[in-house]
């Protein structure tokens, strides 16, 4: 028996430096699967782990920091305010990579405000929502994005129309909005990969099948549902900045490139009609379409890199405040006793 | 008639948004230009303009700084408040009133003196005369009063910074409001102003912009706020001065400002910012606290440093929220569900709102946890004065940081919660180091951060935290404690009572009481209060709310041998604390008898 070299990234580290804990989810769970495509993502993207910071809030998707990215650090929060605590920590240390991860009750129920002003501010991080319909660690109530129509393994059918995230995220001017599947491991890498190269707000609503509560046929997001009704706009594929250009092949048919802030490219390749991510109005109307259909549109829905991030809208000092010296973090006597001569008359 | 000198209240009504908050400005300043001993308390409603408003200024050579339980000089400008502010005035009152108002004073018991004050604006600027109309009583009192010309030009110079034109109108209004009460008022007034020597390092501050220069010179990196009075001044005068003293060599900002979309957020953010490495802080009122309590659970759970601010309002819920009270104690020292326990830092003048606002930041950086400062609206929003503030004599205290490979590799068997030295505070590494990461999380976790139900390891952790928080007490602020010789009745009290205790104390002591007082200045509470406890034969505990909050924090931690020699003395009604109301009740809760007091 041969032994295989241990494969490498570009900074010369194995997928090993990647990978977290064990994880304690229900076997199969689709969250698992996109654990597994942020190890992969992280890792070929060459991203250093240390320079990573993994946020989440409260709920089965949240958990899913402790199986991943075992060499950074990591927030898991209160329920429904990993944004907030996200923020102040971008603001002390903006070269850090934030990773946030998050369910839909954590996202569209309780923390919806926060959601909704992180992506406002348009905080420098990607925002992963792992999106199963239902709330899965208090065993199996309805989320509010789960489908007018749906029903889950036991109870009634639900009723109640949908919160889109992603229609929201586009409607709040989010620069990223995607949306993919936990069963699509080609394209969400490739979002994956492409939401860590972009700079800005990183929305990736990730539908991810709860195999406990709601991966019966009658659920719009149980695996086969998904698989039989997911409408992919294009098929992607990210190309690193660091990859020689030689090596890029060429598609046959028609394609658009996105240029990421890192320098890589987000290459959509054209399967039906053609999609820009571009036009928000397109955008949500794609959503739109689809959800008439019972139907779930996927992939890079809407792309825009021109806003600047919250940090930057802060004309904060060049060095992250967190490298601050005293001297630069507190000011002089002399400063001081200038304070209290201009109080004096 | 017999002169009392320094020595009197006046009571200003008016209405909200008509200029009058710059005319009894003018009054303030004028007088402690003169080197009197005066304060000043803005009693304003929550609104912008329209509602009544009351300005109370007290002159005191004792130094007394409580409003005065009686009003010597009533001043009526309001129509709505007119008729119950005629009505509630003493016998042998001042009363000035302006004429245009065109309602009857019906006092014969009193002194009355009108003055068209309106009418006499119009003629100077008929589009200003509603807010100029308050400078006529400026001038009529200062005329009444004594108070210096050169002095109330000083004020006003100071009140309308730059602007020519403004001091200008508004001098030529003192100075003929000045003149008609020379012309027309006969008065004969026992009440005069006496300039006495003014230490000229000092100052008038608000609490609030204290707090906020304090929080600057202690290095804040990032302040998250969601507006609420009484305490957005603080966080807009920290947005004022960052940009003047806070740039980095680049001309960046070395502080980050979020507007929060409420505070939850806001306080997420101090704890984001903490863990990072940062110095992060928010401030708020009691609403706020309320909303940040899960986040506060987290902090202490986690042991994220943090700095939170409550300027309390009177509750409960909305409450009166441009009113004071310190009713917000118990919540600050035992926010968020679960056992917890937080170092409250309580300053009682304007000093110590600047002191503590830079030391709170070395104490959460030092315990790792969340640290409040506790002001209220009397002190954070009326003028106190200052000498001048004192530059920190201690660098930063950044704590138990591990920043570099080696520093970790010091220590032996690292585990983020691992209480290597014995004062239950581990060492912590910083996200970005690569060093010993691990996930935070505000669920059960063993030494090393790992998630954990294990009820040994449960039982450990809270119980090394309690120890850790304990630890803190004497190394905070000590009580500053003023004892009589007799140890006969001991007074603990705290924050702005500062500002009656003095008068309380005299009051007192003139019916032949010996009272010794201890103002706590930190919870959890330092040992010498315990020992001035001790020491006296009977405990009086003096605050501003309706149960006795810090009572009850003292009789939950004291011995039970010093239990049966405390007594609770707390009155709130939203005002700032007068003496004689605090002083009838302690000699009714101590059972001193009447024929005693005399």
């Amino acid at each position: 028996m041969s032994l295989r070299p241990i494969q490498l990234n570009v900074i010369d580290l194995p997928k090993g430096d990647y990978t977290g804990g064990k994880s304690s989810l229900c076997p199969g769970c689709g969250h698992d699967q996109i654990s597994n495509i942020i190890i992969q993502a992280a890792w070929e993207n060459g991203i250093a782990p240390e320079t990573i910071a993994k946020m989440s809030g409260i709920g089965c998707s949240s958990k899913t920091p402790a199986y991943f990215l075992g060499k950074s650090h990591g927030f898991n929060t209160v329920h429904g305010r990993m944004p907030s605590v996200t923020t102040g920590a971008n603001m002390v240390n903006k070269d850090l990579t934030f990773i946030g991860v998050s369910g839909d009750g954590d996202t569209a129920s309780i923390g919806i405000g926060q959601f909704v002003h992180a992506i406002r501010r348009n905080l420098n991080m990607v925002y992963i929502v792992e999106n199963n319909g239902v709330y899965g660690l208090t065993k199996g109530q309805y989320s509010a994005t789960v489908e007018k129509g749906s029903k889950k393994k036991k109870g009634i059918t639900n009723e109640n129309p949908p919160i889109d995230l992603c229609k929201m995220a586009i409607n709040l001017g989010c620069g990223f909005v995607a949306r993919s599947f936990s069963g699509s491991k080609k394209q969400l890498t490739a979002l994956m990969r492409a939401a860590l190269s972009h700079k800005g707000m990183a929305v990736i609503d990730v539908i991810s099948p709860c195999v406990t509560f709601a991966n019966n046929d009658e659920s719009y997001r149980s695996y086969n549902y998904v698989k039989a009704n997911d409408d992919e706009l294009h098929s992607v594929d990210y190309i690193p900045h660091f990859t020689p250009v030689e090596e890029v092949e060429i598609p046959e048919g028609e394609f658009k490139d996105i240029k990421l802030f890192d320098g890589s490219t987000l290459r959509l390749e054209t399967i039906g009609d053609d999609h820009d991510p571009s036009d928000a109005v397109a955008a949500l109307a794609a959503i739109h379409e689809a959800e008439k259909e019972n139907r779930h549109v996927t992939g890079l829905l809407h792309y825009n890199s021109e806003m600047k991030t919250a940090d930057e809208a802060l004309d904060l000092t060049q060095k992250p405040l967190v490298d601050l010296a005293e001297n630069e973090m507190r000011p002089s006597k002399d400063v001081l006793e200038e304070i209290n001569n201009s109080f004096r008359v | 008639m017999a002169q009392i000198v320094n020595d009197f209240t006046v009571n200003i009504a008016t209405a909200n948004g008509t200029g009058s908050q710059s005319a009894n400005l003018i009054l303030l300043n004028s007088m402690f230009e003169m080197g009197v001993s005066v304060s000043g308390k803005n009693l304003f409603p929550s609104n912008i303009s329209g509602l009544p408003t009351w300005f109370i200024i007290r002159a005191s050579d004792a130094g007394y700084q409580a409003p005065g339980d009686n009003t010597h000089i009533q001043i009526v400008m309001n129509k709505d408040t007119w008729m119950a502010d005629v009505e509630k005035a003493e016998s042998g009152t001042i009363i000035i009133y302006n004429q245009d108002v065109k309602l009857p004073i019906e006092r014969d018991d009193c002194t009355v003196l009108g003055m068209p004050m309106t009418k006499m604006a119009r003629s100077i600027n008929p589009k200003l005369a509603r807010l100029m109309a308050n400078m006529y009583y400026v001038g009529g009192l200062a005329e009444i009063l004594g108070i210096d010309s050169e002095a109330i030009h000083s004020a006003v110079t100071q009140q309308f910074k730059g602007k020519e034109k403004a001091i200008e109108l508004n001098m030529q209004a003192i100075g003929e409001g000045r003149t008609f009460a020379r012309e027309n008022w006969d008065c004969n007034i026992a009440h005069v102003v006496e300039a006495r020597e003014k230490n000229p390092n000092t100052y008038l501050i608000d609490g609030n912009e204290a707090t906020a220069l304090g929080c600057i010179f202690g290095g804040v990196n990032m302040l998250s706020w969601y507006p609420i009075t009484p305490s957005s001044s603080l966080a807009e005068s920290i947005i004022g001065w960052i940009p003047k003293i806070r740039t980095g060599d680049d001309g960046g900002a070395t502080c980050a400002v979020i507007q929060a979309e409420d505070e939850l957020a806001a306080a997420g953010m101090v704890i984001g910012a903490g863990w990072a490495g940062g110095r992060g802080m928010t401030c708020t009122s009691g609403p706020g606290i309320s909303l940040m309590s899960e986040f506060i659970g987290l902090a202490y759970f986690a042991e994220v440093p943090g700095v939170i601010w409550d300027v309390n309002r009177v509750g409960p819920s909305t409450g009166l929220p441009t009113r004071t009270q310190q009713a917000d104690l118990t919540l600050l020292y035992e926010a968020s569900h679960g056992d917890t326990q937080h170092i409250v830092l309580i300053p009682g003048t304007v000093d110590e709102c600047f002191e503590y606002g830079w030391k709170a930041f070395d104490y959460a950086e030092r315990f790792q946890t969340l640290v409040f400062g506790f002001s209220d609206l009397d002190l954070g929003m009326n003028q106190w004065v200052t000498a001048g503030f004192e530059y920190p004599e201690l660098p930063l205290d950044r704590g138990k940081v591990l920043r570099t490979q080696k520093e970790l590799d010091a220590i032996e068997n690292f585990g983020r919660y691992r209480d290597v030295d014995g004062d239950g505070i581990p060492y912590r590494t910083l996200p970005g180091s690569g060093l010993e990461p691990i996930l935070y999380r505000g669920t059960g976790h063993d030494e090393d951060g790992v998630y954990s139900e294990d009820p040994a390891v449960y039982h450990a952790t809270v119980s090394r935290l309690k120890r850790k928080i304990d630890g803190a007490r004497d190394l905070l602020p000590a009580p500053i404690i003023r004892n009589e010789e007799e140890r006969q009745i001991g007074i603990v009290y705290y924050g702005s009572v500062e500002n009656s205790i003095k008068e309380i104390d005299d009051i007192l002591e003139a019916t032949g009481i010996k009272v010794s007082t201890c103002r706590v200045r930190a919870l959890p509470y330092h040992s010498e209060v315990e020992k001035f406890v001790e020491e006296h034969e009977q405990i009086v505990v003096l605050e501003v709310n309706r149960d006795g909050q810090l009572y009850g924090i003292l009789r939950k931690e004291m011995p039970t041998d010093l239990l049966n020699k405390m007594y609770c003395v707390a009155f709130s009604d939203g005002m700032p604390p007068r003496a004689q109301v605090y002083v009838d009740m302690i000699l009714e809760t101590l059972g001193v008898t009447q024929e005693v007091k005399a």
